[in-house]
């Protein structure tokens, strides 16, 4: 079961099964110790951040970077796709697939935000023209 | 309600691309799929969401869309297909 875990220098939280050993942002080691959701609530409620399109490119742009796949050139797609994503936030609180229905079970629904884990997926794995489902992200 | 339905999204690119081949489909054959957009339609969202046992196996184990389902076989066409894959199935 996943739990909530503070660093105990720098109050960086976690959200895992286990704590990393190395804390990412102060670099010290075993730094880590379980707490409560509600105190987790509370420190991640201190940076009130907001994402807008353009940042949310920027966002999946740097995290193809190192990887075997790249945002889509065909720039209607990801305009459409993009324009999905953002409604399907503003109704229902989480960037989820516009290609996809959600099952209305919220931790099943988890696997339905973009970017998803599409790299299990039949559309992708093991194929050289692989993509994920909707075509936001594909193979280089 | 048609026993041929097409469950879509607005803004899925798979299903605006099946659009005109569905509309070509019921002009040529007289055919009738009764469309559903299931992300600004909560009815028929939980009308896909109800049919989920059938749907997921043959869409890799997700509701993804467009789907296109017979109510009455329960057989299932999922995703981008050509003109005369949606007639032979739409035909059987």
């Amino acid at each position: 079961m996943k739990k909530y875990w503070r660093c105990h220098v720098c109050s960086d939280v976690h959200y895992g099964v286990n704590p990393p050993e190395l804390c990412p942002t102060c670099k010290v080691l075993n730094a880590f110790v379980e707490i409560s959701s509600a105190e987790a609530e509370k420190i991640c409620g201190i940076a009130e951040t907001t994402m807008d399109e353009v940042e949310f490119c920027d966002a999946i742009e740097r995290f193809t970077v190192g990887n075997k796949f790249q945002i889509n050139p065909d720039k209607n797609r990801v305009k459409t796709l993009l324009e999905g994503i953002f409604q399907n936030e503003k109704n229902y609180g989480m960037k989820y697939c516009p290609c996809r229905l959600t099952t209305k079970k919220f931790e099943e629904d988890l696997k339905l935000v973009c970017p998803c884990n599409f790299r299990i997926h039949d559309t992708y794995k093991d194929k050289e023209d692989g993509e994920c489902w909707c075509g936001l992200f594909i193979r280089r | 309600m048609n026993n041929l339905l097409m469950f879509h999204g607005r803004e899925c690119p798979h299903c605006i691309v099946m659009m005109p081949i569905v509309d070509r489909l019921e002009n040529e054959t007289g055919i009738k799929i009764e469309r559903l957009e299931v992300w600004h339609n909560e009815k028929n969202a939980d009308l896909m969401r109800s049919y989920r046992e059938i749907i997921e196996p043959k869409c890799g184990g997700q509701l993804r869309t467009p789907t296109f389902m017979n109510t009455e076989t329960n057989d299932i066409l999922c995703g981008e297909v050509k003109y005369e894959e949606l007639k032979d199935w739409a035909s059987e």
